[in-house]
């Protein structure tokens, strides 16, 4: 094996590090997406009408029972032909954001259905607003186990951004695969786009676990 | 003098800060039952524990017919024991839990041929014909085939005897073995006791809040509190005069309760 | 029950896509599909067995009383799950040349996912044999059985039925990601629906049914799992 520093360190490293800003956009826009949406099909899988509430959770478990991949792919070739055009990066975020809120979704859930029965029975009782019940019993208690699921979320979306490669979005898998072919040298492109996701996943790791930290000390106690 | 079956010299066991084994002796004769009392917490399963093997100890040697157990002895010294020879010695101890701990996958017989099996080298048949003879004993000949999920507590410990008695050996160790019982399932296990304790020559050790059965079966009781034997006698000198305070306030302790 | 209801539902579709497949002009892309998903049911078959017997390993190293042994157990969880699968996968295929090792597309492919989803089950193995109570551990050690026949029969057996459901999901996870096997040049179902949406421009069609085939797999791989469960579990509720 020849490991060339030289070219590692003239072209490798600068041209990845010029397109981490793109992985990071891509993770946090798709994340916000997710939540926001996942909230949004929550709401339709908990309505007491079950027209509502079956297809909701149908939906929900196609998207998780099938490969991002294959969604963003349909995504990239559908959305042209219906006549929205968007750069491969937004299609890319729309896809991550997608596929997230249905896992979102099933978190929300899985939060909400933690809170005792007694609780709604108490708000009941107390004849409090839904509204109310919602935003001043229910959802401060279903966030224990929520908050520290969305990090992992956050983490793992990080972790998928170099699909988006595949839609020839410039991020770092994508750098890394333009270098390697470029320069016909893959050993360094690969290895150094590796360091960079661990390093990368590890300060993600430590962001969320601060995070999480600031959330519980704010919210929860 | 014969020699003693087990002896703790100066056996001490700390877990951090905290020192559970003091510096305990213990001569234990063949065939001799004696029975730990003591108040909760006190340290008294850890005397079993460590003779199991299942915690190491820090300082002291304990003995199994005259042999070191914990070390071995290399020239004139003792020297850290060897799994080989833990194993050799450790086959002469079986143990009944206070959780019975039998293997939950495993039928009643499986749990009984497991070990014999594997640790002893029988072959299926000859420990198929024990383990049936064995659960035939402890009064559970008809439930071979049930797991343990589908036995009583009472039932489940006396598996666990039958499993401890497949492996043939010299020494039985019962750590609170009807603590985690129903009351009316302690009966059936301490008279399984009770059968080995008369028409067997095992040497055993028994940890027990049951103070009425030490009396019945024990040829010698022990106290013991805040890591150390405080007082041994013949049980109707122990259970009905103690001479130590500690004991003392305990026994009364206990025996208002009941 | 549910779990059987959904599987034979999508048994249903899946007959009814073939049949759909042959009897309309579906079938000018069908057979190119299928050949993808052989590729992608084989990667994912191989990668499973990898998969399993790396997370068995690699699970049960990471609870050894050896430290070093468990340092290379943690060493390989936290460099497949820290680095992203891509990686892995062109490291395989592209950079492994250097080494003089050069591996085939499947074996690549293989590797790869086997032994990325395998640092995944290893921590799932991990916590299924911590939670086996520590009683269980301690009744063989009182029966004299060795520590390594003691893990296969006593630990491993109940630690099965703990690890079994989430690695249901971590397999279903599985086959999702062979969809990028395409990284290493072979054409799985997923390229190949690129392939000939590329040449017909039938995007909803094609990638319906490729989504629907994936979806068959995932909910038969849960339905499986399931039956397992439920097997492994059969004597663990009182009845007779």
């Amino acid at each position: 094996m020849n490991w060339d520093w030289q070219f590692t360190f003239e072209v490798v490293v600068p041209r990845l590090l010029a397109v981490v800003p793109v992985t990071i956009q891509a993770t946090v826009l798709s994340f916000l997406l997710a939540l926001v949406l996942g909230l949004a099909l929550m709401l339709l899988r908990i309505s007491p009408l079950r027209v509502i509430s079956i297809p909701a959770g149908e939906i929900i478990e196609f998207i998780r029972g099938t490969p991002l991949l294959v969604q963003l792919f349909f995504l990239f070739f559908l959305l042209p032909e219906i006549g929205i055009v968007l750069p491969p990066l937004t299609t890319g975020i729309v896809g991550l954001g997608i596929y997230n809120a249905a896992l979102c979704a099933e978190v929300y859930r899985a939060g909400i259905l933690n809170v005792p029965a007694g609780q709604w029975e108490a708000a009941k009782a107390l004849n409090l607003s839904a509204c109310r019940t919602y935003r001043d019993i229910i959802i401060p208690q279903s966030l224990p186990p929520i908050v520290p699921a969305l990090g992992n979320y956050f983490i793992g979306i990080f972790k998928e951004t170099p699909l988006l490669s595949f839609l020839a979005v410039a991020e770092l898998m994508h750098a890394s695969k333009l270098i390697g072919s470029e320069y016909y040298r893959f050993t360094e492109a690969v290895t150094v786009a590796g360091v960079f996701f661990l390093v990368m996943s590890l300060a993600a790791a430590a962001l969320v676990r601060f995070a999480e930290g600031r959330i519980r000390g704010r919210i929860l106690h | 003098m014969t020699q003693p079956k087990i002896k703790f010299d100066r056996v001490t066991k700390r877990y951090g800060p905290l020192t559970v084994l003091n510096q305990i002796c213990l001569d234990i004769d063949p065939g001799e039952l004696v029975t730990i009392i003591g108040p909760s917490g006190s340290g008294k399963t850890t005397v079993l524990r460590v003779l199991m093997t299942l915690e190491s100890i820090d300082d002291g040697v304990i003995y199994i017919d005259g042999e070191p157990f914990n070390k071995m002895r290399a020239g004139g010294a003792l020297a850290p024991a060897s799994n080989a020879h833990i194993r050799r010695l450790r086959a002469r101890i079986g143990m009944v839990f206070q959780n019975f701990n039998l293997f939950p996958h495993m039928s009643a017989l499986d749990n009984c041929i497991e070990a014999p099996i594997h640790s002893l080298g029988l072959a299926r048949g000859e420990a198929v014909n024990r383990a049936d003879e064995l659960l035939d004993m402890v009064g559970l000949a008809g439930l071979r085939s049930r797991y343990p999920s589908q036995l009583s507590g009472g039932q489940q410990q006396r598996v666990a005897i039958a499993r401890a008695l497949a492996m043939q050996p010299e020494i039985l160790l019962f750590d609170e073995p009807t603590s985690a019982l129903d009351p009316e399932m302690v009966g059936e296990v301490l008279q399984v006791i009770r059968d080995l304790a008369s028409a067997h020559s095992y040497t055993m050790l028994l940890v027990t809040h049951q103070m009425g059965f030490a009396r019945e079966v024990s040829d010698r009781v022990c106290f013991f509190d805040a890591g150390q034997f405080v007082e041994q006698g013949p049980p109707q000198e122990l259970l009905g005069s103690p001479k130590n305070e500690r004991a003392r306030q305990f026994l009364s302790k206990v025996l208002e309760a009941r | 029950m549910t779990g059987r209801l959904m599987a034979i539902a999508a048994l249903i579709a899946f007959l009814l896509g073939i049949v759909v497949a042959t009897f309309s002009e579906t079938r000018i892309f069908m057979p190119a599909l299928l050949r993808g998903a052989a590729v992608t049911l084989q990667v994912a078959g191989l990668s499973f067995l990898l998969m399993v017997a790396a997370a068995l390993t690699a699970g049960a190293a990471k609870t050894s009383p050896f430290p070093p042994v468990r340092w290379m157990a943690g060493a390989y969880i936290e460099i497949f799950r820290g680095t992203s699968l891509l990686v892995q996968l062109f490291w395989f295929y592209f950079v492994m040349p250097e080494f003089g090792v050069t591996l085939p597309a499947m074996a690549a492919g293989v590797l790869g996912i086997g032994l990325n989803f395998g640092a995944y089950g290893a921590e799932i193995v991990r916590g299924a044999i911590q939670s086996v109570p520590k009683g269980q551990r301690e009744a063989a050690t009182a029966l004299n059985i060795k520590p390594l026949h003691r893990l296969v029969r006593i630990v491993m057996p109940q630690a099965m039925i703990i690890m079994v459901p989430p690695m249901g999901n971590l397999t279903i996870e599985m086959v999702k990601a062979t969809s990028v096997v395409s990284a290493v040049t072979l054409v799985d179902i997923t390229y190949a629906s690129v392939q000939q949406n590329q040449i017909h421009y039938r995007t909803v069609e094609i990638f319906m049914v490729t989504l629907v085939l994936y979806y068959c797999l995932s909910q038969l791989i849960r339905f499986s799992m399931g039956v397992l469960e439920a097997r492994a579990t059969r004597h663990l509720c009182t009845g007779h």
